[in-house]
């Protein structure tokens, strides 16, 4: 996946080379130290739906972003169909925030979420 | 390099790109998703909406871009590895920009089952339909064709190594 460049907002270099990520686990399972967690709370990745982007758009989207195979892109493609929403990954607030980017960059309706403001 | 060639008919979709070029000239300002910047930090939100217009501009540019003079000589448009990408975006862009501002009056359900006739809609609304449709279908093709290049990405990015399909073909929606 290449990871959108916001060239004046903030950079999380070490998340970008994949800090925290186990090998196996797919990018909405990254583990990451709890006391990560514990300073900034796990922020949400998700999408909502909208009536325009077709689903076939959708899945290749989630697959180019996020690096899923299609069953998992698709998976989550129709949760957001169904359910107007799917979480699509979870974890630090810049890896967030790159994900959020990257979706947006591709005109999907992305949103950040986090216990905390809620 | 995979590539496809779309045979368009001119005398239909010469009369659609007015109505484009006006909705990409108001997205030269304007996001076309709804975005919510609230839970990104204020020091960067303009820099944020900043990276995503310009990104958007420059898609917008591109489709444009395809119809120039030669379209018009010979109706065809041309889309490879290179362009495959950013067209599919732009595509989205417009169509957002279309639902929200002209086809406004639509039910979801109605744009999302495609059951709408065209020759029932109010004649406002038949152009920017007709429009909404054929940058779909220009996804689709893209899509149904060159998603192996778009996950790919650009030469000289990473990603799955997958063997080029030559000569993809020629389509052709010419409906005349």
């Amino acid at each position: 996946m290449s990871p959108p460049v916001l060239t004046t907002a903030r950079r999380a270099e070490p998340l970008l080379a994949g800090a925290g990520a186990r090998p196996g686990l797919a990018p909405d399972e990254v583990a990451l130290p709890e006391s990560a967690f514990a300073v900034q709370g796990p922020w949400r990745v998700v999408v909502l739906n909208d009536p325009v982007n077709s689903m076939g758009y959708v899945v290749l989207v989630f697959r180019k972003v996020f690096g899923f195979a299609e069953p998992r892109a698709r998976r989550h493609m129709l949760e957001v169909h169904e359910q107007g929403r799917s979480v699509m990954w979870s974890g630090l607030r810049e890896q967030a925030e790159l994900y959020a980017f990257a979706l947006q960059q591709w005109h999907l309706t992305a949103v950040l979420e986090t216990d905390e403001a809620h | 390099m995979k590539r496809i060639e779309v045979k368009l008919s001119l005398p239909v979709v010469a009369p659609l790109l007015d109505l484009m070029k006006a909705s990409s000239d108001v997205l030269e300002a304007q996001i076309a998703a709804p975005i919510t910047l609230d839970d990104i930090d204020a020091d960067f939100r303009e820099d944020w909406r900043a990276e995503l217009l310009g990104g958007q501009q420059e898609e917008l540019h591109a489709l444009m871009g395809l119809f120039n003079s030669d379209f018009f000589i010979n109706g065809v448009v041309a889309f490879d590895e290179d362009n495959a990408e950013i067209i599919v975006r732009a595509c989205s862009a417009l169509r957002l920009r279309l639902r929200r501002h002209d086809l406004d009056i639509l039910e979801d359900e109605q744009l999302e089952s495609g059951g709408v006739d065209i020759e029932r809609l109010p004649a406002a609304l038949q152009k920017p339909f007709m429009c909404y449709v054929f940058l779909g279908t220009i996804q689709e093709l893209i899509i149904q064709h060159l998603d192996t290049a778009i996950l790919r990405g650009p030469a000289g990015e990473s990603g799955p190594a997958e063997d080029d399909d030559e000569g993809a073909g020629d389509f052709d929606l010419d409906k005349d």
